[in-house]
């Protein structure tokens, strides 16, 4: 999913919801001045009227009339142009000081002069209404920019801050990990809600943390508490081989000396899953994994041998790597254990170094195996009942604390496991 | 020969017990820290076989006992405990070899038989049955004064072999035996078939008896 930061996310609402807003009010706002423009404009225009109606009109000559329409260019006396009561127009008219049409509003009043009906007409220019308009456009750019670069300023920097602790406690979350022992260390932020969060992120970590441990400690415990019997029931078997059997007790017992075996196995690979766990394989050295598959190549060999098994071997020049050996070993001894146990009759095993890459391919069953279940414990992969189950899962975790990659694919009827280092 | 058992698990010490004194070992065993003090004060022993966990003590007290009143005896420590930890501190105060249960009674008998031979040597360290000599320190074997080539682990099973001569081996036993550390990791036993078979072919080229016998295809024996 395509995912965007929350301040972003914020920001861009804002920008969008002051966006939307503005062009809405701007012709309102338009609208909305020129009709309060045109409304005083209206006002003055009737006022003027009223104050020639009572003061200049009683006085006046016709002689008058034509001596005040000589001097007043917006200001006339008509002879009756059939007005009845006052109206007043807008309209387009040339005017003598500029080229093209501008807006005028007029008014048409009736009067009396002398006993004579005329018009009274006045007309005032709207020129200045559109130098108020424009001037009002700019304002309102200028407020625009203002509190968008105001508001993208704010989340970036106020927001930022304030957002703070939340990005360290998601920081710190993201990086624990329940094995490793050092529990999360949240800041404090002084916000209710962060504080709220991060107590409540405490006190899971904490719950979990108690009872992943003590599961740990109980497979441990369990695992240790069976070293015992086992070694008893083991001497048992020992001892019983050494009395005079016929050949169905012998097989008998055979079987019973294999299960024992299997058991001893399994019970040593908990025990060594829940120490890689106890992170007591600190210790590193360079390892070079080159010279410890030369060294095992023969046992490897000889393992494979019982199931006519051929490995080959393609080794880079050289591959050192930071590593506990006893880890290291167990590593690389397991995958190719596993490859040869989960492999087919007179199958093939390709052991490939790279620059910083072991990778073990193998032959076996002829589908891809289930990636999701197969670093889990008890995996099975069905072609042999022998394994411990725990391969994989010891190989997994010595990788996680190793800081290694471990990954699997499935091609040209090779399984492959390749681990990065 | 005679050893010490230190064990508080009876059943084990018995049957270790019983399992060693057809091959001329002669087991003594004690369940607890003051019996196994009393007994180390009052004897020497070729071997002591050490359990670190006793009802009434720890085994590092033992060897730390041993060390005080200077006493030689080697010692096996075998434990349930498992870690680089304790392993290493058997060593320094003093234990010869480290064998975690459970263990094959087969494994220690070869065990206990290589750390009285090495603490036992005086000039040649060598195995003989019948016509076969082994040097275990320069690592030759030699049939009728002739010798024989084998390989590392054909060697390593001639002398789990002839240590536990007379008694019926499991596969699996063998098996661990000749895979080491790597034993936790097997899940078949079938390999040591070859290693049998190439050792036997070997053996009788070179004109010794045939002393390996197979168990009903369950195991085998050294037998005269």
């Amino acid at each position: 999913m395509n995912t965007k930061k929350l301040l972003s996310k914020t920001t861009r609402d804002f920008l969008i919801l002051a966006a939307v807003i503005l062009t809405i009010c701007a012709p309102i706002f338009y609208f909305v001045s020129q009709w309060l423009f045109i409304y005083e404009t209206e006002e003055v225009l009737v006022q003027h009227k009223n104050a020639f109606i009572n003061q200049s009109s009683r006085n006046f000559t016709p002689e008058d009339i034509k001596t005040w329409n000589r001097y007043n260019l917006h200001f006339t006396i008509m002879p009756d142009m059939g007005v009845k009561k006052d109206s007043i127009v807008g309209t387009m008219i040339e005017d003598s000081t500029a080229e093209e049409k501008e807006p005028f509003r007029i008014i048409y009043a009736p009067v009396e002069i002398a006993g004579r009906k005329y018009t009274y007409t006045e007309k005032i220019h709207l020129l200045e209404m559109e130098r108020m308009v424009f001037t009002i456009a700019g304002m309102f750019t200028f407020i625009l920019l203002v509190l968008f670069i105001g508001i993208v300023w704010l989340s970036k920097k106020t927001a930022s801050k304030r957002w703070k602790p939340f990005y360290n406690t998601l920081d710190q979350i993201h990086e624990f990990e329940i094995d490793k022992s050092k529990p999360p260390h949240f800041i404090q932020s002084g916000i209710d809600e962060f504080e709220r969060l991060n107590r409540s992120l405490e006190a899971l970590i904490e719950k979990n943390t108690a009872i992943y441990k003590s599961q740990r400690e109980f497979v441990e415990n369990a695992a240790h508490e069976l070293q015992t019997p086992l070694a008893l029931f083991q001497n048992k078997i020992d001892t019983l081989f050494q009395m005079r059997l016929d050949k169905d007790q012998t097989r008998v017992l055979g079987a019973l000396s294999r299960d024992v075996a299997k058991l001893n196995r399994l019970n040593k690979n908990l025990l060594l899953l829940s120490k890689i766990e106890h992170e007591i394989y600190l210790e590193k050295t360079c390892i070079s994994v080159n010279e410890h598959i030369e060294k095992h190549l023969d046992f490897f060999t000889e393992q494979a041998g019982q199931k006519w098994v051929a490995i080959n071997v393609q080794l880079s020049e050289k591959l050192e790597i930071e590593a506990n050996p006893v880890l290291a070993e167990i590593l690389i001894n397991n995958l190719v254990l596993n490859a040869i146990r989960h492999n087919r009759t007179e199958g093939n095993i390709i052991i490939r170094t790279l620059d910083r890459e072991l990778m073990v391919l193998n032959t076996g069953t002829a589908e891809p195996l289930p990636i999701e279940k197969l670093f889990g414990r008890f995996f099975s992969g069905g072609t042999s009942a022998n394994g411990s189950g725990l391969g994989l899962a010891i190989i997994k975790k010595i990788t996680e604390i190793s800081g290694w990659k471990i990954s699997y694919s499935y091609y040209n009827d090779f399984h492959c496991f390749s681990v990065k280092f | 020969m005679k050893i010490l058992i230190i064990e508080d698990e009876q059943d084990i010490a018995q049957s270790i017990q019983s399992y060693f004194k057809d091959n001329g070992v002669k087991c003594e065993t004690a369940h607890n820290y003051a019996q196994a003090v009393h007994k180390i004060d009052n004897y020497d022993y070729d071997c002591i076989l050490l359990d670190l966990s006793l009802p009434d003590g720890n085994g590092f007290d033992i060897l730390r006992e041993l060390r005080s009143k200077d006493k030689t005896d080697g010692v096996i420590i075998i434990s349930a405990k498992e870690t680089l930890e304790t392993r290493l501190e058997g060593f320094s105060l003093g234990a010869d070899d480290y064998l975690t249960k459970p263990f094959h009674l087969a494994e220690l008998l070869v065990r206990m038989q290589a750390l009285v031979r090495r603490r036992n040597f005086r000039g040649s360290n060598s195995v003989v049955f019948q016509e076969i000599r082994i040097e275990v320190f320069t690592k030759t074997v030699l049939v009728n004064e002739q010798k024989i080539e084998l390989t590392r682990k054909e060697l390593n099973l001639l002398l789990f072999l002839i240590g536990n001569n007379d008694k019926v081996l499991s596969k699996a036993a063998i098996a661990e035996h000749l895979s080491g550390d790597m034993a936790d990791m097997l899940d078949s036993h079938d390999f040591i078939y070859a290693h049998i078979k190439n050792l036997k072919k070997k053996l009788s080229k070179a004109g010794s008896g045939d002393y390996i016998k197979t168990v009903y295809g369950e195991g085998y024996k050294w037998e005269k």
